[in-house]
């Protein structure tokens, strides 16, 4: 993994047409602003896998379980 | 082309369909990003679920259900880039899904997926599976009270 050490204002830029500034850091949080294409989705990673692992759950459900 | 064509699933047998009953996700459903294309079948009769079953791979099917069946109040807030993402304009007429969750043989057990809705647009029939920012709502929202377990051991 890249490490790289930014301050307030500071941001990076990823491939073409993608950066993530660092807005405010207070204590633990940090607030990332993001531009990106309309292409490019942005979430948090957390989210992200758990709605990732409830359809692999959902993908699973067998029709006799359906209630009427 | 409004020939009808056939596609065998494996929890449905074979379906038919025409064209224009396909859906599209242009980006799949998130952790599915390979299966782009869709029909949505009825459950049975006047149930409120039915199927997303893709026509890429016979075994992959979900259960949705129209979550205002469920939780009436339900009205997520979504980012105008995500609702851009579709190409959605406040009048299209669109239909929100969530995927329900059933483990096998615990239908009392059923959840619904509240933070990751399905948004069909009607006309161009094309879906998105929206990843919500909106804290209100979780993957794992329970539609039947939690079992009483000690009245379930007494019956």
């Amino acid at each position: 993994m890249l490490v790289l050490t930014r301050k307030v204002h500071q941001s990076i830029v990823i491939g073409e047409g993608i950066e993530v500034v660092v807005l405010e850091v207070r204590g633990e949080q940090v607030r990332l602003g993001i531009r990106a294409p309309k292409d490019v989705t942005v979430h948090r990673k957390e989210v992200y896998q758990q709605i990732r692992d409830e359809n692999r759950s959902a993908s699973e459900v067998r029709p006799e379980d359906v209630p009427d | 082309m409004n020939e009808t064509q056939l596609f065998d699933t494996t929890r449905f047998g074979t379906v038919g369909y025409i064209d224009a009953d396909v859906v599209l996700f242009e980006d799949g459903l998130v952790g599915f990003p390979e299966h782009k294309r869709f029909l949505l079948l009825c459950h049975k009769p006047d149930s409120p679920f039915r199927w997303l079953q893709s026509l890429d791979e016979p075994q992959l099917a979900f259960l949705i259900t129209d979550p205002v069946n469920w939780v009436q109040a339900y009205a997520p807030v979504v980012a105008a880039e995500e609702v851009g993402l579709l190409g959605l304009v406040e009048s299209s007429p669109r239909l929100v899904y969530v995927t329900v969750t059933i483990p096998a043989g615990q239908p009392k057990e059923m959840t619904l997926n509240l933070a990751g809705p399905i948004v069909n647009d009607v006309e161009r029939r094309i879906a998105i599976q929206l990843v919500l920012q909106d804290e209100t709502y979780t993957t794992k929202h329970r539609v039947f009270p939690q079992a009483n377990r000690v009245s379930a051991v007494a019956a």
